[in-house]
């Protein structure tokens, strides 16, 4: 696990930071008619653990597609580390330290395991040093090792979602995304999942996860955000919004926008 | 395809709103009358330069009954054409001619001899036919899959046509074909086929068909009905395609298989996309404004004086075909939704404003739901 | 005459200028979905090339098409097809059409439409004996260089950084550019491999044929796109595969038909893209997570 978790590590700042790492103001997402996202303002700061929770098309995911570039935002801002990152080329969004792991998983089933996480280190210019993280999750995750040369569309739910976060994590990220890590997946590789997470927070890596889980979004988090209907709730740490009855009202779509801020 | 016509076409209740809906198909049919008109004041040369332009209105205008109500890529519009303008040909030649130029025809066939009107029914229907036959098993096709199988059908055709001899004469060109096409015959055939094609626009066939192209995925989801709505839309525009071939021969009196191949294929399709494939008055203006263009490009190739100057412009053979590939190019790339955008042509919405035409959004139908 | 040796060495010569001219379709349509019909005019601007340098040695010839073609190559894909990156196939196939018809025109116009004679590789001009078996020179070279350039590129494609970036794009270009392949740099290196593969196909097609008019690539474009079709479209393997298929299936029907339907013969190879796309649409050799692109 050291193995890919060690990296980013170093220039970690507080979470008290002057300016956040990622920030979010009015961001308003629109598929034709439908509102997806309605004017949403969020921060993550540096080294910190975001999540976001709000039911099924609560707007989770198009938030995290329009952080990263994949749909275009009818309005609002988007800075990372200072620069704007609204209408920029999908492909810069990695190399300023964006990953992103979609819903879904989507590993690049016609490639092998090897080559999915080769592609993941695609902007580093280090390549040996790649190649030595690549050798190192082989030996914390021997069952993939096994099959670096078999295609990845092979490999088990689990299997997968654990390539894909490496293969996120070969960019050296500054800021991992994930969407739903958890979706499908047996509980048992759940926990593995997110005990993965937790020690690549400890090398300073941000994380902003979106979930349908709420009990795992509220337990791996510095701070939860309830989503729905395009729109932030409600927000608190785990002792703010555990038990709390307004929390699943406003999962659920019952509170009144803003609610408990 | 059973039910009624009254049942299928669903004329608005409303009677001004009635009068109002058929504002596109009179403006249309207003602007083919137009040309027809003047082309008649002008030389025997125009003429014959507007002939040829009615006749890809008519073809385009079939292409349009499939293509635009299905969203669904048909190349196979010069294949459709080569059916129709054989079939008539075969059916109306003197049977004098057809022994000379044609020796190995079957009996019957070389007996034939149908009087024009006969003899163009049967070259639509005989392209309606094909499109039946041929649509049947291709109609469940989209995107590039339906782009290609009707391209390789008009390749089909291509080489059947072009290599069955005793039918066609092969590579040769068959002469002799009564021409009987006029600038009134082509006019008023345009003015039909516009008609055609605004009627069926305005089934129900139709307008679920338009419903199911803005969306692939609702369009395959609801399977059945679409595949068959299609499929009437590929047969109407099937025949009048044939019929736009029919007229192509009966006025040249003399066909080649090489004249229905890509080039023709192309500038069809082409004249749809420049005007706008998702509106009728889209397919009559891409076909009108594509054939004005090359006629003013022949033009400069040909050479004209400057008027009131002694200089003669003149630019060397064949820069016109290529500003020609050009300005379609450019349009597609700058203007994908074509001159028209999709839109027909309509009265402005306000009721005290009447003078002049307006294109308002939408296209009939999907604007009218 | 129907000599079984024979006929496979036809099979393969043709099958192998096919395959050459599938890929070269295939490459771009596996990352980006655009059927290049104008590949046509990356053959034929090759040929002319040959054509033009005919006095100077056969390697500089050479060296000048395959530049031409891939320039040419490059500037379509910058001017034409850049601006309708994301368009649904159909739009950038009726494109593809208008930058056909556009160089033709412009040849047409540039050096006339009549056929020009050529011969590009007249030390090929000779038969070479194989046992009792006299086999054509040109053809035997044909064979082997496309079956090197077919070997090449699999190594290319398997081995390389951009190997792996363009078989990840043929895959899925959103996520592939999530994780830092540059779109620009993947397309125009396909529309570069396949400049290189048209202008190869140009100097042995030519060096067949004997002359080069505006329409020289016209033909065996739209046969390659039969086998990309029949191979599956966007599958680079299949599309090899498929004009190998094409390049049997024509010289055995050319062999094999009744005298009076030997004309009909490429007929029937679109009858069979037709039952292909009808019942199996992903081609013969389906590739993975291709369900979406047909």
């Amino acid at each position: 696990m050291t193995a890919i978790a060690g990296q980013g590590g170093g220039r970690q700042g507080s979470a008290e930071t002057l300016a956040p790492l990622l920030s979010i103001r009015g961001l308003t997402v629109r598929y034709g008619p439908i509102t997806a996202l309605d004017g949403l303002s969020l921060d993550v700061g540096a080294g910190q653990v975001i999540s976001i929770v709000g039911p099924n098309g609560a707007g989770k995911s198009s938030l995290l597609a329009a952080i990263a570039g994949t749909v275009k935002p009818a309005g609002g801002q988007v800075t990372f580390k200072g620069q704007p990152t609204i209408g920029q080329p999908l492909e810069q969004t990695v190399r300023r330290g964006i990953a992103l792991v979609p819903e879904g998983r989507h590993v690049l089933a016609s490639l092998t395991v090897l080559e999915n996480l080769r592609l993941g280190a695609t902007i580093r210019r280090d390549t040996a040093e790649a190649a030595r993280e690549i050798e190192g999750f082989f030996k914390t995750f021997p069952i993939l090792g096994e099959r670096r040369n078999k295609s990845a569309g092979r490999l088990s739910g689990g299997e997968q979602q654990m390539l894909v976060i490496a293969r996120a994590l070969l960019s050296k990220p500054t800021l991992l995304m994930l969407d739903e890590p958890s979706l499908g997946l047996a509980p048992k590789i759940t926990d593995q999942i997110y005990a993965m997470l937790a020690s690549i927070r400890e090398a300073g890596v941000s994380i902003l996860v979106v979930e349908q889980n709420a009990a795992r979004a509220l337990r791996v988090a510095d701070r939860t955000y309830v989503l729905n209907g395009g729109i932030i709730r409600m927000s608190g740490t785990e002792a703010e919004l555990s038990g709390n009855p307004d929390f699943e009202a406003a999962y659920f779509g019952l509170a009144p926008r803003g609610g408990a801020q | 395809m059973a039910a009624s016509i009254s049942d299928r076409i669903g004329w608005r209740p409303a009677a001004r709103d009635g009068l109002r809906r058929l504002v596109p198909l009179a403006a249309l049919v207003g602007i083919v009358l137009t040309i027809v008109l003047l082309a008649g004041m002008g030389d025997i040369v125009l003429q014959r330069r507007v002939i040829f332009c009615l006749i890809h209105v008519v073809a385009v205008v079939g292409l349009y009954i499939f293509m635009g109500n299905s969203g669904v890529m048909n190349f196979s519009s010069a294949g459709f054409m080569a059916v129709g303008a054989y079939t008539s040909a075969l059916l109306t030649m003197a049977p004098g001619m057809k022994s000379t130029f044609l020796p190995d025809l079957p009996a019957w066939l070389a007996a034939a001899h149908l009087s024009p009107l006969w003899g163009a029914l049967a070259g639509g229907v005989m392209a309606g036919l094909m499109a039946l036959v041929i649509g049947i098993p291709i109609m469940r096709l989209s995107g590039i899959g339906a782009a290609i199988a009707t391209l390789s059908l008009m390749f089909i055709c291509y080489i059947v046509l072009g290599n069955w001899t005793a039918l066609t004469g092969g590579q040769q060109s068959l002469m002799g074909l009564p021409s009987y096409v006029g600038l009134w015959t082509a006019g008023l055939t345009a003015m039909v086929a516009i008609a055609v094609a605004f009627v069926y626009q305005e089934t129900r066939g139709a307008l679920a068909l338009r419903g199911s192209r803005e969306d692939e995925v609702a369009a395959r989801g609801s399977g059945v009905r679409i595949v068959r709505e299609r499929l009437a839309a590929f047969v109407v525009s099937g025949f009048v395609t044939g019929i736009a071939g029919v007229l192509y021969g009966h006025f040249l009196g003399t066909l080649r298989v090489e004249s229905f191949y890509l080039d023709l294929t192309f500038l069809l399709v082409t004249m749809l996309v420049v005007g706008g494939m998702r509106s009728l008055a889209g397919a009559v203006i891409g076909a009108i404004g594509i054939s004005i263009l090359t006629e003013l490009l022949r033009l400069v190739e040909v050479g004209f004086v400057l008027p009131g100057t002694s200089w003669s412009i003149a630019t060397p053979p064949g820069l016109g075909d290529v500003a020609l590939a050009a300005a379609m190019l450019l349009i597609i790339l700058f203007r994908p939704q074509g001159l028209t955008g999709g839109h027909e042509i309509e009265l402005p919405r306000s009721k005290t404003s009447t003078s002049g035409l307006a294109t308002t959004s939408g296209n009939t139908g999907t604007a009218n739901v | 005459m129907i000599d079984p040796a024979q006929i496979l060495i036809d099979a393969v010569s043709v099958g192998g200028l096919y395959a050459l001219t599938a890929l070269g379709i295939g490459l771009i349509f596996s990352v980006m979905r655009l059927a290049n019909f104008a590949h046509a005019e990356l053959v034929t601007v090759a040929a002319y090339m040959l054509f033009a340098f005919s006095g100077s040695p056969v390697a500089v010839a050479i060296l000048v098409a395959i530049a031409a073609a891939v320039l040419l190559a490059l500037a379509t894909e910058r001017i034409a097809f850049r601006p309708l990156r994301g368009a649904d196939s159909a739009t950038l196939l009726i494109s593809s059409f208008a930058v056909s018809m556009f160089l033709q025109k412009l040849l047409v116009f540039l050096v006339g439409s009549r056929p020009k004679a050529l011969d590009p590789l007249p030390a090929l001009s000779r038969t070479v004996s194989i046992g009792s078996l006299q086999v054509s020179a040109l053809k035997l070279v044909t064979i082997v260089v496309c079956l090197t350039l077919l070997a090449a590129l699999t190594a290319f494609l398997k081995w390389t950084r951009f190997g792996l970036q363009m078989r990840a794009s043929a895959e899925n270009f959103t996520m592939s550019r999530l994780l830092g392949v540059r779109a620009n740099a993947v397309i125009a290196i396909a529309f570069g491999l396949s400049g290189l593969l048209a202008a190869v196909v140009a100097v042995l097609f030519a060096a067949q044929s004997g002359f080069v008019q505006p329409r020289f690539g016209v033909q065996i474009v739209i046969i390659a796109f039969v086998a990309t079709v029949i191979g599956g479209l966007g599958n680079l393997f299949g599309a090899a595969v498929g004009g190998f298929f094409v390049g049997v299936v024509t010289i055995l029907l050319q062999a094999f038909l009744p005298a009076e339907l030997r004309p009909f013969r490429e007929a029937f190879l679109f009858v069979i893209v037709i039952a292909i796309l009808l019942f199996r649409p992903q081609g013969l050799f389906p590739a993975r997570n291709l369900k979406e692109r047909v």
